[in-house]
């Protein structure tokens, strides 16, 4: 019996940190917003209530559902812009580059970059697609633009590269450490069964790199589905995301209720899609392996 | 733009005023949530040094930032420095404590017009001492326009497609507003904010970017991206003249809203003594002509302003001339409105 209770004892010591982690700072501050939701904004501030008004605010108002679109929009783009990116870049560092120096130099190249800050890297990309930026002076000096083009900058197409750039580290690392395991040997016998290599590649490699695909592609989905720091650098007039109105919510409305319905839709999409994915991962292992 | 160098060069006579300080020593901290410029070094420095107070400022990026701040709690700030039309919520929110004007040296100094104002007054008591004024005005750069913009309309001009950026706040249904005619830009109709509505989406595809900071517009400018904007007038234009660039300000044929910052004393501060000591620094020659050097806005004390400026730059900030003053729209509290307006901008840039 004692042995029985000082084990029990001994999870709860091993348990109670992050369990009390997450209540402290997922389950009651989300508590918390979800209770703001159904307040009532009254001037000059707002009063606890429960009615649906906020919810019905957001379904009536086309305003937040143009913006949700555009900000699925940007950050399925910027999911697929990463994939495009990561996949090969993955592939040749797990296949194609032999030396284990090399390969860990190339890796870093995607890594070191998460070290410098987020907005540093925004603001970076300021400079490259300005008018009088980098972008712009090289595309004189080789003679394809007589004058500064101002296309590069403040729209959406500079909010992707910009998020893209920011976030392709989270595609690359899951589908590298993925392919990386995959055995040499399941290609090799691929290719003696006389399989080409494009056909390999569809059915051995890509299916078992499908775990990578599917850890990679929902976390730069949700990064870019949340930020707004992109918006107020590179982005143009077309560039309010979702978190810029939230924010604009919590800030110049002074209206904490609405702002705290439409950050919990944004957190029931964010969980749907990671939800999805996870059974996505699943039915694939059920069928590949 | 002759303004400004004469700013740029009496921010380097700041250093030289010597304020009359009260020679008691309160001792103490204080905390300031305020404006970039309104605890600048060469203001804060002599005052730590007469008082013993220490100062820690931390700064807003709008007005919006204070009442958030303040309903977080916490007991952080002594004092806040909103503008006209934030100060009411403010004050009704239970956020700020009354101010006792006996205890001001300079307060019948300031303008009547100030002291008066509804935003700083509530239930017979005052909440609010002026500290700065000035325009929201417009700007551009010379060189790229044959005729000088005298109109709003100016930043719907198809050619300067691109080139025109606004600044992203409720402030654009204002302008809008004034475009359309409706002048009474703080007591809109629904119809009307529609309408300025309507008119801001027609302005989009011209619009290069909306600004959000005072540094953001600089970079736009020097950037060569932007060529018209609203400003923050006197402070944009300067930071600008200091990098070279040539802007000129203009008030439009439709008129300009104007603002004006006061210090409040946040509800339950400690540090009454030092409060008090900063209050009556803030309204003094110290406080109104470091405020004017360094941001580059005209003061709430004219008495002050006629002893530490010239006679040139006492002009330029218009501190003698109370037409100039009345002619402008000085911000008002939007109450229960203000939801509607700030809506309506995020509508614009949600099409």
């Amino acid at each position: 019996m004692s042995a029985f209770l000082s084990l029990r004892l001994k999870r709860a010591a091993v348990l109670s940190p992050p369990l009390l982690w997450t209540i402290l700072f997922m389950f009651v501050p989300y508590t918390i917003l979800f209770v703001y939701s159904f307040w009532l904004k009254k001037y000059p501030t707002f009063e606890p209530a429960f009615q649906f008004g906020n919810y019905l605010e957001i379904a009536s108002d086309p305003q937040y559902f143009r913006v949700l679109l555009r900000t699925i929009k940007i950050a399925l783009l910027v999911s697929l812009g990463s994939f495009f990116l990561a996949y090969p870049y993955a592939y040749f560092l797990a296949f194609k580059v032999k030396r284990p120096g090399v390969r860990i130099a190339l890796y870093m190249a995607i890594v070191a970059p998460l070290w410098v800050s987020y907005l540093l890297r925004a603001y970076m990309w300021k400079t490259i697609l300005g008018t009088i930026g980098v972008l712009n002076s090289f595309l004189m000096s080789v003679g394809i633009l007589t004058e500064p083009s101002s296309i590069f900058l403040y729209n959406q197409t500079a909010m992707v590269v910009t998020l893209t750039y920011i976030f392709i580290p989270f595609m690359v690392m899951p589908i590298y450490a993925v392919l990386e395991k995959i055995p040499h040997n399941l290609i090799e016998v691929s290719s003696d069964l006389g399989v080409g290599r494009v056909c390999t590649f569809l059915k051995v490699t890509l299916p078992l790199s499908i775990p990578g695909i599917v850890a990679g592609f929902p976390m730069t989905f949700c990064l870019s589905f949340g930020d707004f720091i992109t918006s107020f650098l590179v982005g143009g007039p077309d560039g309010l995301m979702i978190a810029n109105v939230i924010a604009t919510q919590f800030g110049a409305s002074l209206n904490w209720p609405l702002g705290s319905a439409l950050a919990l839709i944004m957190l029931v999409i964010v969980l749907s899609i990671v939800t999805a994915s996870d059974r996505f991962e699943r039915f694939s292992e059920g069928k590949f392996a | 733009m002759t303004i400004t160098r004469q700013l740029i060069a009496g921010a380097s006579a700041a250093a030289i005023f010597v304020a009359p300080l009260s020679p008691a020593m309160a001792g103490g901290e204080i905390n300031i949530l305020t404006w970039e410029g309104y605890a600048d070094p060469s203001v804060i420095g002599p005052f730590e040094e007469a008082t013993g107070c220490k100062v820690s400022a931390t700064y807003v990026g709008s007005n919006d930032d204070f009442a958030p701040k303040l309903a977080a709690g916490g007991g952080v700030f002594d004092l806040v420095s909103p503008s006209i039309d934030t100060t009411a919520p403010l004050i009704q929110a239970g956020f700020i404590d009354p101010v006792d004007p006996s205890r001001l040296t300079a307060w019948n100094d300031l303008y009547e017009k100030f002291r008066s104002s509804p935003g700083i007054r509530a239930n017979g008591k005052v909440y609010g001492v002026p500290f700065a004024w000035g325009a929201i005005s417009f700007m551009y750069r010379p060189d790229k326009f044959a005729t000088p913009p005298t109109s709003i309309a100016a930043l719907w001009y198809p050619a300067l497609k691109g080139k025109v950026s606004l600044w992203d706040d409720k402030s654009a249904i204002f302008v809008a507003a004034r475009l359309n005619g409706d002048n009474d830009i703080y007591h809109l109709t629904d119809d009307q904010i529609a309408a300025a509505q309507k008119k801001l989406i027609e302005q989009r595809p011209l619009i290069r970017k909306y600004w959000s900071t005072a540094g953001e517009l600089v970079d736009l400018f020097k950037s060569d991206e932007v060529w018209i904007s609203n400003t923050w007038a006197g402070y944009q234009s300067s930071l600008l003249a200091a990098e070279g660039i040539e802007v000129v300000e203009f008030i439009p044929e439709e008129n300009a809203e104007g603002w004006m910052d006061s210090f409040m004393i946040v509800k339950g501060t400690p540090n009454e003594e030092c409060v008090y000591e900063f209050l009556n620094m803030a309204i003094s020659t110290l406080g109104q002509c470091g405020v004017a050097n360094v941001n580059g806005y005209s003061t709430a004390n004219p008495v002050a302003a006629r002893e530490c400026m010239t006679p040139e730059q006492f002009d330029i900030l218009h501190q003698g001339d109370p037409d100039y003053l009345d002619s402008l729209l000085l911000w008002e509290n939007l109450e229960d409105r203000l939801s509607t307006y700030t809506n309506a901008w995020n509508a614009v840039k949600a099409q």
